[in-house]
């Protein structure tokens, strides 16, 4: 999609924008740099699974209940590595949003903004 | 992969990418670095 999305000023869901890096796709990275030149299927799943339970612990006791949360895997550019956290109140995805704008996150910044997605299954691209 | 999961997930390591600032820019804030990425004094390239 290549749509202009309209930022809500409150929504349940946040948005991280190219948080998750897959070492897959690490290999062929802007820079130039090959730092994975092969990873396995298994190690890949291994990574995932490694930083899907991080994300969602440290969101979860720092910021609120989180009803669910996902990664976006794909390779549009704009979509790669974004991951949606929907939390139960939106009090917590507010908070969340402005601390996570100020950490870092794997020697990156967080890119963490409001979404509009309410129903994954509607939204994620995949 | 993707998707959710249950929340039976209680682990208390500490994680290797939380708060952890590239090499270099330890002592500004990811708030300051975004800047200068936007100001091009940094790589977009580092943000993929």
């Amino acid at each position: 999609c290549s749509r202009i999305h309209n930022k809500p000023t409150f929504s349940q869901t946040i948005v991280l924008q190219n948080f998750y890096v897959n070492p897959q796709n690490t290999a062929k990275s802007a820079d130039g740099s090959h730092i994975m030149s092969h990873v396995s299927d298994e190690e890949m799943q291994e990574h995932y699974d490694n930083f899907f339970e991080d994300v969602f612990v440290e969101c979860e006791d720092k910021y609120g209940e989180i009803e669910e949360m996902n990664v976006c895997d794909n390779l549009g550019d704009h979509l790669v590595g974004n991951v949606y956290i929907k939390f139960r109140r939106e009090e917590d995805a507010d908070r969340a949003v402005k601390d996570l704008a100020n950490r870092w996150f794997g020697g990156r910044p967080i890119y963490a903004e409001l979404s509009p997605v309410t129903d994954f299954r509607e939204a994620c691209c995949r | 992969p993707g998707g959710s999961r249950k929340r039976d997930l209680r682990r208390r390591k500490p994680s290797l990418y939380w708060d952890v600032p590239p090499p270099g820019f330890e002592h500004i804030t990811p708030m300051q670095y975004k800047q200068m990425q936007a100001a091009g004094q940094i790589p977009p390239s580092m943000i993929m």
